[in-house]
């Protein structure tokens, strides 16, 4: 119908450029137009008084209007419009039809592979069309680009699908062969993380428009599959964990189905889901624990279905490494308070803890516990950046702010900017805007706008109430399952004070509040990112009223007071961070590793040295160096072939001379012949931007015999310009029909005929 | 008519005297017993809400299966020296340490469960005490909550064995062990390793430190399972005569002293383990 009208397939008017063939200079046609309107209007209202009864008010202008259509669209005309279009010499360009020959392709639809609907789209007259214009060249890809001489011997094999890597390949033949343009047969379930802009680059450099063919269905009919699994690469000892699973199913919508999380053969965690709408994605969280010290393969599975087109999609892999270290909290109170006896209590039983407290018990007076040696904190709270930055967690209770010199509230400052601590104001009469913090550099670090506002703390009971945030934090999860949590929480006992918070800042995160009856609700436990690091706010100084009102076996108080600590020094940063952007490798062996590097103060040093030893399945060992990166101070950068599938543990150690700086360690794990088994359907969008984005257009099986046509229009090979007319178009004599029809008929309907 | 209005004037009086009684029972207001007169105004600042709450231990006595009447000097070994020692300890405490303690002390018993608002307790004359099961039950989960007990004022063998009949019905288990020097409770403020006999105001009237056959002044204590103190039990002295007559220029010096360290020091422990 298209070509019908316009005389010409859509692609050439999408590549061609539009141009007029006339010797008249093209500004000469709007003034002729805007002439001719001009000249229209003057002989209407001349005629004006001789106007028939019917031409009335506005309906002259309706008449002038649709005249004026017509007189510039034979101006235009004249004009003698074209579309000037690159087009690919016959015979003398190369189109390389690029088809898929990875395992999805050979998953069955309706009775038929998508490998065979791809044959029999390319042997159906595709390709012969193809080859009546250009020199065509057949590859299969998989994790490589292979040249085939039929579509027979794609066989659908290939356990991964690059589509970068083989679009690559072909671009570089681009530079010695006239490549004009690429057809990419697919079903687009690209394993790669998608494709990268450079790759996109690289192909529009050459200006080679690849064309894709989309094989497969959209959605299959009936399969749960588990798409991701967001489970915090290390933790420590003991710790609660919670893994994001997000899962989606078609033809199961409200089925319930177990989701289980498993280390080996121990189920760590186990938990029943409500299937939501078909195709949806939903996001479940799972909370396990972590166990001790050792690095972890978990296995997060959601059960196998009767009638599942797919049963490898249910469960995939998560590595965690748990760590032995123990991060070191430093308790400051500014007053003796029961709440500190109650929490060292509650840290002293976790092993994964280091808690050191001061307490100023008198005027002249620092109560030190915890301490490693008799020197440690013997001068006061530390004034140096390498005394505060050995610890990796400060709470800081019912102190005032000035009792802080202006370089203490600096260091305090960057402890949680720089050096990426944890930081936890409780509340009390010499807390928060009762403490003057709302004057001070840490007044940024509250998580709350503090008010100049004093006698904010009451010692009146109040009630901990859950928000919605808080009923999925880990720090408030006291039981299991969640909404045994939040029937917890509602049956805690009151604590014994409170204190008035102002408003959460635009980041923070409130997990509870603090209601006592007849006033208004305050945030009471608040969390917030800042920096490298971490603040959190419990107005209170009395939570140990959970422990003392309930019975002795309780552990409401140690188990909150323990994930609390736990969260502001679980993210701490170290000396030596490595870091990788994937865990999990999928049929490929290439394995980036970045490490940022610190020295006692938290500032980058780039003159390390840094080197990696890593050990793999069957024996392997191997050692890595890494370089400084030029991209930032502080960053080395290194990389490793894993060329066995299996887990591999990286250990990082940094030296500056003869200095350790520090260690790391880093698990990651390389999987063959999985990948495939994920997003099997059509990746219709990816296939349709990759077009957009080169020039090219995507089609079905159904449409791919237009293609042969199509791809003749390219300016990447040999190639030469064309002019298509345009003032002969059908359409342009419809039109031309059109607003002259329109206007007898409405001078027929106001009886000016 | 006499009969009427005598009838009329006995009622009024029954009426003043329960009105009376149950404005003391309601405030927990006592009458002090012990040596000498333990009244003290009522400080100022009585009602302010603190962090730190003395609160003394409302026990039944032995032989009496209650807490004893309220007539005479106390009537009951709970109350003695009741309020001054608590009141004046409290001065010293607020004085000595940034400790933000109400002035007044605070009455709990081992019936209700108020006593757990209040993680430190004072008891006296424990040499008398005598607990039911369920108030030993009571106390037991007091302390493993956390909670933590000073006992002081009881003298020689004798209340020493009245003291232990209870108290190992609280903790049949758990041994009672003399504090060691080391231990931080004599070193959390104050050191404390110099130690000496803490008398009574009496005691010293009669010219000695001790009372009965208590001559050896011992600190002992009963430990949790993590190695801190729940117990604290202060046998052969008497700390709350000498906080009560520390205003004393009777009393030496030297004795107030030693007392209020020492009970600053458990305080604070109380607090900080």
């Amino acid at each position: 119908m298209f070509e019908f009208l316009f005389k010409y397939s859509p692609a050439v008017f999408a590549k061609g450029e539009f141009v007029f063939l006339a010797r008249w200079p093209v500004w000469v046609l709007p003034v002729a137009i805007a002439l001719a309107c001009a000249l229209l209007a003057f002989v209407l209202w001349r005629r004006r008084g001789r106007m028939p009864a019917g031409l009335a008010g506005w309906r002259p202008v309706a008449i002038w209007a649709l005249q004026c259509c017509l007189a510039a669209l034979l101006l235009t005309m004249l004009w003698h419009p074209a579309l000037s279009v690159a087009t690919l010499k016959p015979q003398q360009n190369v189109v390389a039809v690029v088809v898929d020959d990875s395992r999805s392709m050979s998953l069955s639809e309706n009775g038929k592979t998508r490998l065979e609907t791809a044959r029999s789209t390319l042997n159906g007259g595709l390709l012969s069309a193809l080859e009546e214009k250009f020199q065509v060249r057949l590859y299969r890809f998989g994790r490589t680009l292979e040249r085939v001489e039929k579509a027979d011997q794609v066989t659908g094999a290939a356990p991964v699908t690059r589509i970068s890597d083989a679009l690559k390949q072909v671009a570089s033949e681009a530079a010695s062969l006239p490549v004009g343009a690429v057809v990419l047969v697919s079903d687009g379930a690209d394993n790669s993380g998608g494709i990268d802009r450079e790759t996109i680059a690289e192909i529009r450099r050459y200006r080679i428009p690849v064309h894709t063919v989309g094989i497969g269905r959209l959605a299959p009919e009936k399969d749960i599959e588990i798409t991701d699994a967001v489970v915090p690469p290390r933790t420590l000892a003991d710790s609660r964990l919670s893994a994001q699973v997000t899962l989606r199913q078609f033809g199961f919508q409200n089925r319930k189905v177990q989701l289980k999380i498993s280390d080996g053969a121990k189920l760590l965690a186990s938990q029943e889901v409500t299937l939501r709408g078909s195709g949806e994605p939903q996001t479940e969280s799972v909370a396990f624990d972590a166990g001790i010290a050792g690095a972890r393969t978990l296995a997060i599975a959601v059960d196998k279905l009767d009638g599942e087109e797919n049963q490898n999609n249910n469960s995939l892999m998560r590595l965690v490494n748990v760590e032995s270290s123990k991060p070191r909290v430093l308790y400051f109170e500014g007053e003796p308070g029961w709440e500190l006896k109650f929490v060292r209590r509650a840290a002293e039983e976790d092993r994964s803890l280091d808690f050191i407290s001061m307490a100023r018990t008198t005027q002249n007076k620092i109560y030190r516990q915890g301490v490693s040696d008799a020197k440690e904190l013997e001068q006061g709270f530390p004034g140096k950046a390498e005394e505060l930055f050995a610890y990796e967690g400060l709470v800081l209770v019912n102190v005032e702010a000035s009792y802080f010199t202006p370089a203490q509230q600096e260091l305090i400052r960057l402890f949680v900017d720089r050096r990426g601590g944890g930081l936890l104001f409780l509340g009390g009469r010499a807390s928060l805007a009762d403490g003057g913090y709302a004057a001070s550099v840490l007044a940024d670090l509250v998580p709350v706008a503090l008010s100049d506002r004093k006698n904010t703390f009451h010692r009146d009971p109040a009630r901990a109430v859950l928000t919605a945030a808080g009923r999925d934090s880990l720090i408030c999860r006291l039981v299991e399952p969640s909404a045994r949590n939040a029937e917890r929480w509602e049956k805690l006992p009151l604590i014994g004070d409170y204190q008035e918070t102002g408003e959460p800042k635009p980041a923070a995160l409130v997990l509870a509040e603090s209601e006592v009856a007849g006033r208004a609700r305050h945030p009471l436990l608040v969390i917030q990112k800042y920096g490298l690091g971490r603040t959190a706010l419990f107005a209170t100084g009395s939570s140990w009223k959970w422990r003392m009102l309930q019975d002795h076996k309780d552990t409401t108080h140690h188990t909150f007071w323990r994930q609390l600590l736990r969260y502001l020094v679980s993210d701490a940063a170290r000396p030596v961070s490595l870091t990788t952007p994937r865990q999990v490798l999928f049929d490929e062996g290439r394995f980036r590793l970045s490490a940022e590097v610190r020295d006692k103060s938290y500032s980058p040093i780039s003159d390390a040295r840094l080197e990696a030893h890593v050990m793999g399945p069957e024996g392997i060992a191997a050692t890595v160096e890494l370089t400084p990166s030029p991209a930032e101070v502080g960053l080395y950068e290194g990389e490793y072939d894993a060329e066995k599938p299996g887990s591999y543990l990286v250990e990082l150690a940094a030296t500056r001379g003869n200095e350790l700086v520090g260690r790391d360690v880093l698990t990651f794990r390389r999987e063959d012949g999985v990948a495939e088994n994920f997003r099997t359907e059509q990746n219709r969008e990816l296939l349709r931007k990759l077009s957009e984005e080169t020039g090219g257009q995507y089609y079905t099986p159904e449409t791919a015999s237009r293609l042969a046509g199509d791809v003749a229009y390219s300016e990447a090979g040999i190639t030469t310009r064309e002019i298509r007319d345009l003032w002969n178009m059908p359409a342009v004599f419809l039109l031309l029909i059109l607003v002259r029809g329109c206007e007898w008929l409405l001078r027929r309907k106001w009886g000016a005929v | 008519m006499r009969s009427r209005i005598a009838l009329l004037l006995v009622v009024a009086f029954l009426l003043s005297l329960c009105t009376t009684f149950a404005w003391q029972r309601r405030s927990r207001g006592f009458p002090g017993g012990g040596f000498g007169d333990n009244w003290v105004p009522e400080p100022a600042d009585a009602n302010e809400k603190t962090e730190f709450v003395y609160a003394r231990l409302m026990y039944p006595s032995a032989g009496r299966r209650a807490f004893g009447g309220f007539g005479g000097r106390g009537g009951s070994s709970w109350t003695t020296d009741y309020p001054k020692n608590d009141r004046q300890f409290l001065q010293g405490l607020r004085r000595l340490t940034r400790v933000h303690a109400r002035s007044k002390e605070h009455v709990v018993d081992l019936d209700g469960d108020d006593l757990f608002n209040y993680p430190f307790i004072y008891a006296v004359e424990v040499g008398q005490w005598h607990l039911s099961d369920a108030q030993a039950a009571k106390l037991r989960e007091f302390l493993l909550r956390g909670g933590f007990l000073m006992v002081d004022d009881f003298h020689g063998t004798f209340e020493w064995e009245v003291f232990m009949a209870s108290m190992s019905r609280v903790f049949p288990d758990r041994p009672v062990v003399e504090i060691e020097n080391k231990d931080p409770i004599f070193h959390v403020i104050y050191d404390l390793d110099e130690r000496f006999q803490v008398p009574g105001l009496a005691a010293l009237y009669d010219g000695v430190t001790y009372e009965r056959d208590g001559i050896v002044p011992r600190w002992r204590g009963i430990y949790d399972d993590q190695g801190r103190i729940m117990v604290a039990i202060c046998h052969n002295m008497d700390l709350g005569d000498a906080w009560e007559w520390a205003d004393d220029p009777a009393y030496p010096e030297r004795y107030a002293s030693l007392a209020y360290r020492i009970g600053v020091n458990y305080v604070v422990y109380s607090m900080t383990h």
